[in-house]
Order: C-alpha cells, then sequence, then structure tokens
C-alpha cells in the first residue's frame, strides 16, 4: 500500500511532498529479504497495525511566488504487488492552502 | 421428488466421501470431491462461492506454487516433485490432493508450470480449465476442515457436512461444528502454517496480526463478521482484491496547513498530517 502527498501550486509547479509504502517484508533464518512463501521463516512489519491510526507528518517548502497550492493525498492499494493487477485507489483527497493571508 | 434427489446426493456426494480412495486423474479426485450436487438446494451460496478466490485456489495462486516447483524445489532442495512436497502448498490451496495418487500429483505439478510458463495460449488455458477443478470448495470446509480439537471431539466423519446450525436434512448428514463461526478455522490456513511435512511456512501471517493486534487491543469481531456476515458478503469471502472491503479497512485523517516559514523570507510551507485508520481485524497488507 502506498501513501503519496503531492502539491500543485498556483504557478503550475508539480511537488512530490513525499512517499510512504507499507509493507511485509518476508526473510529467511539468515535475515536475508526472501519472497518466496517456502523460504519465509521471519517478517519485518512495515505494515499498517489493526486498531491503531498510523501517523505521518509531511512538511514541505513551496517555490517562494506560491500563493496558493491544491496538496493531493493519494492511498492505492497493490493486492500483488506493485507491477500486478488490480490496483485499488482507495483515498484521494484534495486540500486547498492560500499564503496570502 | 424427494427421494429421487436424496438418492442422487447420497450417489454424487457422501458415497464418494465414504469411499478412500488413491486417484490416478484429476476428473475422478474432483468428482469424489465434488461439490455439483451442493447447489440443487443451495444455489445462492454456490454462485457466492463460485464468484471467490476460494473457487480458484489453485489458478489464483499458480505463479507462487509454480515458484516453489521450479526454484524450491527444483533448484534450492533439487528434490522431485512428490506428494509430501506439493502438500506444503496443497493442503490449503487444494486440500483433497492427499488423496491423488503420486503420478497424478506430478502432473498437477506439469500442468500448473503450464499454466504459468507455457508460451502456447491453447496449451495454457487447456492448464488453466484442467486446474480450475481444483479449489477450495464447499466439501473441504465443511468436512475436510472440520478437523480443529480432532484429539477431542474426533476427525471429520466421511459423508457428514458441518455447519455452525447443524440443521438436519435428509439430503446428507449434519452436525453443528461451532469451529466454522471461529476465527482460528480460517488461521488454518491464513496464517503462518505448519504444513503436513512439519516445517514452517510464512505464505501469510495473518491470523498472528489478529490474535496479538486486533484482538489484544480489544478486538471482538471474527473473519466471518466481517468477510461473510456484513453486507450479506455471504461465501463471496471478499478480501484484499475487493475495493469496496479494503476501503472500509483503511480510513484516512488529512490535516493540512499553508504558512510561511523563515522570518523575512517568508517561505510558503505545506505542512499535511496524514492518519491511516486500519479499521480492519488484522494487520494491512497481509494475506
Amino acid at each position: 500500500m502506498v501513501l503519496e502527498v503531492t502539491a500543485k501550486t498556483d504557478k503550475g509547479a508539480v511537488i512530490d511532498i513525499g512517499k510512504k509504502e507499507y509493507w511485509e517484508l518476508g526473510m529467511d533464518l539468515d535475515g536475508d529479504h526472501r519472497l518466496g512463501a517456502w523460504q519465509i521463516k521471519e517478517i519485518i512489519d512495515l505494515t499498517l497495525p489493526p486498531r491503531n491510526t498510523t501517523k505521518e507528518r509531511f512538511v514541505a517548502e513551496l517555490p517562494p511566488d506560491t500563493k496558493n497550492a491544491e496538496i493531493e493525498i493519494k492511498v492505492t492499494y497493490f493486492p500483488s504487488g506493485p507491477t500486478g493487477k488490480p490496483v485499488l485507489e482507495l483515498h484521494k483527497v484534495v486540500k486547498k492552502l492560500n499564503f496570502e493571508k | 421428488m424427494k427421494s429421487f434427489r436424496f438418492l442422487l446426493l447420497v450417489t454424487f456426494v457422501v458415497f464418494p466421501l465414504i469411499v478412500f480412495a488413491e486417484y490416478n486423474t484429476i476428473d475422478d479426485l474432483a468428482k469424489a470431491y465434488s461439490d455439483e450436487s451442493c447447489k440443487e438446494c443451495h444455489a445462492k451460496i454456490y454462485e457466492e462461492w463460485k464468484s471467490s478466490y476460494h473457487a480458484q485456489s489453485v489458478n489464483h495462486s499458480a505463479g507462487g506454487i509454480r515458484n516453489f516447483i521450479l526454484v524450491g524445489l527444483g533448484k534450492e532442495w533439487e528434490k522431485p516433485v512428490s506428494k509430501e512436497n506439493l502438500m506444503r502448498c496443497m493442503d490449503c490451496h487444494a486440500p483433497y490432493l492427499k488423496d491423488a495418487s503420486e503420478p497424478l500429483i506430478k502432473e498437477i505439478a506439469e500442468l500448473i508450470v503450464a499454466s504459468v510458463d507455457e508460451k502456447d495460449e491453447g496449451k495454457k488455458a487447456a492448464a488453466k480449465e484442467e486446474l480450475a477443478k481444483l479449489n477450495v470448495n464447499c466439501v473441504i470446509c465443511h468436512n475436510t476442515k472440520v478437523s480443529i480439537e480432532k484429539n477431542l471431539k474426533g476427525g471429520p466423519k466421511p459423508g457428514v457436512f458441518y455447519g455452525p446450525s447443524g440443521k438436519s436434512t435428509s439430503a446428507h448428514g449434519t452436525e453443528k461444528s461451532p469451529v466454522l463461526s471461529s476465527a482460528i478455522f480460517c488461521g488454518q490456513c491464513h496464517g503462518m502454517y505448519t504444513p503436513p511435512d512439519g516445517d514452517v511456512i510464512g505464505c501469510n501471517t495473518l491470523y498472528g496480526s489478529y490474535q496479538d493486534t486486533y484482538k489484544g487491543n480489544g478486538g471482538a469481531e471474527t473473519c466471518q463478521d466481517c468477510h461473510m456476515k456484513k453486507a450479506n458478503r455471504g461465501h463471496t469471502f471478499p478480501g484484499a482484491y475487493q475495493l469496496e472491503i479494503v476501503k472500509e479497512g483503511i480510513g484516512l485523517d488529512v490535516q493540512a496547513a499553508g504558512i510561511k516559514l523563515h522570518p523575512g523570507k517568508w517561505i510558503p510551507t505545506a505542512v499535511v498530517n496524514i492518519g491511516l485508520i486500519n479499521q480492519a481485524g488484522h494487520r494491512i497488507p497481509d494475506g
């Protein structure tokens, strides 16, 4: 699962503010990353735990002439991995920011 | 009419479950464990199941099983395909292969490899069509896998279909089994798993996070509550591949503020605080 945050400024700039990936990293007993189910004995848990809120904070400086910006927050789920299908778009939220106050 | 239906069911459902044999063809094996006659009385449930990933538990996972056959067995272990080895996967993906002969196991392994690697599209499709006969069907969940507490209560009886209600019918033997309503029933395959050869396999670890994190933090629902009872999902068992249930599982809270940093320079700066709320009963992602 991937969380992406992007800013689009009123001057047309598109800025990648940040990206976080959530997944289960399988390892064998030597501590090496493995993909085969028969090889995996341990995991590094980089997933979202149940009954919990995982908090992320992004602070990004925008171009000095920015008066307004749209911040797009997108959450996408890849049940078959990053190159497989389907690709599930879970959430897309846009927040408008104004800097002219 | 009723007695004719009963005779049909006994002939095609109950009788094959009573007979133990080692099968040499996919068709014979699939017939012995056939759930075709289940739809006579349980048509809606059967159609729901047909649309589920349980109905395509071999074909849908053929890539991973193919890797085990060619890379795991072939290159790392340098062992031939055998029933003992293939049951590491098939004890969950098609448990009735426990009754397959060794030659049939080898044939099935070849079909799995062909269903992924075969260049000829016709042959590839034919392999998939054969493998589609192998799955996790009514018989597997309502008989074969009802073996939790078998030391206490005995293993599943041939010809008996176990269910949460145990409502009797003239069509087949029925027994009430609370295990079908419990999370551990699903956890037999949807968690760290010990195959018949005694190893431990990390195919997925979902049930571990259900027990230790979800229930450990006060969660009270079962797998069946969300994946079957909620929204009348029944036997479709939606999961990671269905947008609706994944959306239900992940909530999003966004707070964003625009400020100007660096006194004098006043650089426009976005501050974005995000909360990803896992509302499911297990870690996400997992299998």
